[in-house]
């Protein structure tokens, strides 16, 4: 009798023994099972949470109380005793179903469909919102605030009708379009089915190939970690660095099996170090990274050192490093590989800009294909920070080259931060949070965020028919860019004389 | 369960639809002293073109006051225009100019069918849209002798009074698909995908999927309605013969149709369509669409309309194909202009959708799916509400279509007439009668 292991007991345990099975075998077989039977499909458990400060409304609704009061007495007169012709109200959404109805209209609920502007142009107003459109700046516009505004407080993808309503291309990530297929998916069983579309990602270093010593043993086990979505969390600038910030991110975090990068000193203090927290440590200290137990997996080293990264090399912790895109950085980023470095923290200002002006889409490419040109793209994790502002740049983002992505300015709008002042230098915004605001909340808002951006994710990587969101990584063919297409299809046309974007 | 609503009472529906159309023709006639909607419109559908469609729709002529030509995206159909050739080379105002268009061109036995204009109207289907819509439309196909797509919600019964004008589309779920009206339909059309959710099948919000819906769809009342992607039957071209076979046996005359999105390889999908059997190869650009998607998807998946036709257009006729097939082009398509400058890019024809709607009022809200009032739009077109619905009657909107295209026949007649060209087809693939506005939006 041959036993396969899958449903043993302890006596078939001993049956297997007689046909020679090893029991180191059968017992594995035994932990595999029981493995499977504790299996669950990764789920970000999203809660509809309230917002906590009022966001400006989209519309403005103004009611001439003369025009509307004649109306009313016309009607009276008109329809008297059609009662449900008086009393109708030219609005579904409960603009003017208040106490005393359009006398004091309740714009917070306009949805913009124009129905009472368009039937009563005499006396009924409706206008863009103007202190929506002052939020964010030129890059992070009000539009992205409201959608993640939208996406932290529900959880779900944002869906409306009516097809696209803004530029053609763009500059930054909407010059990018991603490519379908008519009928290929990752599996048969559709995007709202069972379909299962991976979308972890492992951080560190995956060798090439393996090496064994004569005993057997692997010598050069893979050092890398992974994580449940391509995106971690960047560290909250100071202003709002002090407590309650940092630990709901680390307990995003926790939830949501991903990282948040945080100071080393805040990690300190307030005790959060575990298996979801980075802590972000200058190069001149990080020989004291022995101090951060309690599960902790990796520590990041905020600037290139090579003397200092020399004394840490081959510790235990994974160990990224911070690079700025500033001066000659692919130069110091090759010397980090040189140097055995496996995690490289690839960070741009929060409009996606170099110091020299260039977009991190163009920067994600060159480091990406560095990489493979030496032949050591799967060697190296690039983690890319800055410019990410909205769903889409997600995927956009992996498509040029980087694993993951670390988000900073959205986790803070998740929270409903009012951002103000600079919003392109790191760390120079001004940050106004709710202040009501409590950890239960805030985690919950985060999670939110981070379910809706990965069921974005899901949406375009089912599209192309990926199965996982590691393939997505550097595949240019899966990109197609507006300037081309336009070059393409209007080159021959006069007055023609490149992409608009 | 979504909260019930009854039917308006005559006087009730009297008075909504009054104020409704007085306020159509107040916000897009210059003479009432009202401008426009202050916050009517977007980058795409400017405030503009949406009022300029509700004058056409009412008085059958372009308005001199409005730009009915373009919108501002900054790309694409807004920055195209066409050539100002020296008025000698113009034909005469009133010379006779042939848009209609022949939709088989293969000689393979089945059904010719020469639509009087190039358009005809897109799938919206049952539940999406009300009876009251799709009956407007194919009462208006009927009239201008063209044509319209059921979508994927089956085939009412009231339908088949215009069957000679109505495309049975058969797309992934085969929601409502039957004998019946496959055997009914000139042209069958498979929606392999659409553009405003390229990829990613369709979605009918519980809310919308009420009785009547469940029932022609047949589903169980308020559950959400998921068509799958893809083609759970397909996997290449071969399998795709299998489904034109299947067609063939049921409705051996009927033309087909083959619905795609516009991803990088368009060309190809499109080549392989036509060796499969289609007649029309119907490409769905990706700012288009009706019907609620994932905004995500709108933007960032597929590509515009306007760069997939010339791709589509430059192969078939590098494959020796071109005369052989029938492209569609839709997605985007706003204005005759659009649709002039679609087919100068290569497409044959276009189907419309979106501006149906904004010609029987829609405002693109947006909310389609429901909103949140949970009852589909305010106007009365994308929602199966009992009241709402009742506000867009079946001899309005198919009056307002019929003065709508009255409107872009004419101006489609003037842009060939200024052209120096006698027919629509003369007019395919004629890059060299446009030009690219570099420095800002077309006129």
């Amino acid at each position: 009798m041959l036993t396969t292991g899958a449903n043993e007991t302890s006596e078939s345990v001993a049956d297997a023994a007689v046909v020679n099975i090893p029991l180191p075998v059968v017992e594995q077989a035994r932990l595999n099972r029981q493995r499977a039977d504790t299996y669950h499909r990764y789920h970000i458990e999203a809660t509809e949470t309230e917002d906590r400060q009022k966001v400006p409304r989209r519309f403005n609704v103004k009611v001439g109380r003369f025009g509307l009061a004649k109306l009313l007495v016309k009607e009276f007169f008109k329809y008297f005793g059609h009662w449900d012709v008086v009393f109708s109200r030219p609005c579904t959404y409960g603009v003017f179903s208040g106490p005393v109805g359009g006398f004091k209209p309740r714009p917070d609920l306009c949805v913009g469909c124009l129905r009472c502007t368009v039937e009563h142009p005499d006396f009924v107003t409706v206008t863009h919102n103007p202190e929506l459109a002052k939020l964010g700046d030129v890059y992070l516009t009000s539009k992205h605030i409201a959608t993640i505004d939208e996406e932290a407080k529900k959880g779900t993808v944002p869906v409306r009708g009516q097809g696209y309503r803004g530029r053609f291309g763009g500059p930054g990530f909407d010059q990018m379009f991603t490519d379908m297929s008519e009928i290929v998916r990752p599996s048969r069983d559709g995007i709202h089915g069972r379909e299962l579309i991976g979308t972890c990602v492992d951080l560190g270093s995956k060798p090439m190939y393996l090496s064994f010593a004569a005993d057997g043993s692997l010598l050069n086990a893979p050092k890398m970690i992974t994580i449940q979505v391509p995106f971690v969390f960047d560290e909250p600038s100071d202003v709002v660095g002090d407590g309650l910030v940092p630990r709901i991110y680390a307990k995003a975090a926790a939830e949501v099996d991903t990282l948040a990068f945080l100071p080393s000193d805040t990690v300190t203090r307030l005790g959060l170090a575990g298996p979801n927290v980075v802590p972000m440590i200058a190069a001149e200290r990080i020989g004291g990274i022995d101090s951060f137990s309690n599960g902790t997996r990796m520590v990041e080293m905020t600037s290139w050192n090579a003397e200092a990264w020399a004394t840490v090399a081959d510790h235990p912790f994974l160990i990224s490093v911070r690079l700025p895109f500033a001066g000659d950085w692919k130069t110091e980023m090759m010397q980090m590989i040189d140097a055995g470095v496996s995690i490289i923290h690839l960070v741009a200002d929060h409009h996606g800009k170099a110091d020299d002006g260039r977009f991190v889409m163009d920067l994600f490419q060159e480091a990406h294909f560095a990489l493979v040109e030496r032949g050591m793209r799967d060697e190296v994790t690039l983690i890319g920070s800055g410019g990410i502002a909205g769903a889409d740049h997600l995927p956009k983002a992996i498509i040029t080259g980087v694993d993951a992505v670390s988000l900073g300015h959205p986790l803070l709008l998740a929270m409903q931060a009012h951002l103000s002042g600079d919003l392109v230098t790191r760390g120079a915004a001004e940050v106004r949070l709710p202040e009501s605001l409590d950890m239960e909340w805030g985690v919950q808002r985060i999670v939110n965020l981070s379910c809706s951006w990965r069921d974005q994710l899901l949406e375009i990587l089912g599209a192309m028919g990926l199965r996982e969101v590691r393939r997505l990584r550097g595949e240019i063919g899966r990109a197609m860019w507006c300037g081309d297409l336009e070059d393409e299809a209007f080159g021959e046309i006069e007055g023609y004389a490149g992409g608009v974007n | 369960m979504a909260k019930e609503f009854s039917k308006p009472s005559p006087k009730l529906l009297e008075k909504t639809q009054h104020l409704m159309h007085e306020g159509f023709h107040t916000r897009a006639f210059p003479d009432t002293g009202h401008g426009l909607p202050e916050a009517l419109g977007d980058a795409r559908w400017t405030d503009e073109l949406i009022t300029a469609t509700w004058y056409m729709a009412e008085t059958g002529k372009c308005p001199d006051h409005l730009n009915y030509k373009t919108g501002r995206s900054g790309g694409g159909f807004d920055r195209l225009a066409f050539k100002s050739l020296p008025k000698d080379q113009h034909l005469a105002p009133d010379a006779e100019v042939d848009i209609s268009l022949e939709l088989n061109r293969r000689e393979d036995g089945r059904n010719k069918r020469r639509i009087a204009v190039p358009w005809y109207g897109g799938g919206m289907s049952y539940g999406s849209v009300s009876i009251n819509v799709m009956m407007s439309r194919a009462l208006a196909a009927k009239k201008w002798d063209t044509l319209m797509s059921t979508g994927e919600g089956g085939y009412p019964e009231e339908l088949y009074a215009c069957k000679e004008h109505v495309i049975t589309q058969v797309a992934t779920g085969y929601f409502g698909v039957e004998e019946k009206s496959i055997q009914a339909a000139p042209i069958i059309e498979f929606k392999y995908a659409q553009g405003a959710k390229p990829g990613l099948g369709g979605h009918l919000l519980a809310t919308k999927a009420g009785e009547e819906v469940a029932k022609m769809r047949g589903s169980v009342p308020f559950v959400s309605l998921f068509s799958p992607f893809p083609f759970h039957s397909t996997y290449s071209v071969e399998d795709h013969m299998k489904h034109l076979d299947w067609i063939k046996t049921i409705n051996p005359t009927a033309m087909m149709s083959v619905k795609v999105s516009t991803p990088h390889d368009v060309d190809m999908v499109a080549v392989g369509s036509y060796y499969a059997g289609a007649h029309i190869i119907h490409l769905d650009g990706g700012f288009g669409g009706t019907g609620a998607a994932p905004e995500i998807a709108k933007k960032n998946i597929a590509m515009p309309i306007e760069l997939a036709i010339p791709k589509v257009h430059k192969f078939m006729l590098k494959e020796g194909i071109r005369d052989k097939v029938t492209i569609i082009a839709s997605g985007g398509i706003r204005t005759a202009d659009d649709m002039a400058k679609a087919i100068a890019l290569g497409a044959d024809g276009c189907v419309l959708g979106t501006s149906d709607l904004v010609a029987m009022g829609c405002t693109r809200c947006a909310n389609c799916e429901g909103g949140p009032s949970g009852r589909g739009c305010p106007w009365g077109l994308t929602t199966t509400d009992v009241e709402l619905q009742e506000y867009v009657q079946q001899a309005w909107g198919a009056e307002r279509l019929n003065m709508y295209y009255t409107a872009l026949s004419s101006r489609i007649k003037e842009i060939l007439r200024e052209l120096g060209l006698s027919t629509i087809g003369q007019l395919r693939g004629r890059t060299d009668l446009l030009r690219y506005i570099s420095g800002g939006e077309a006129e």
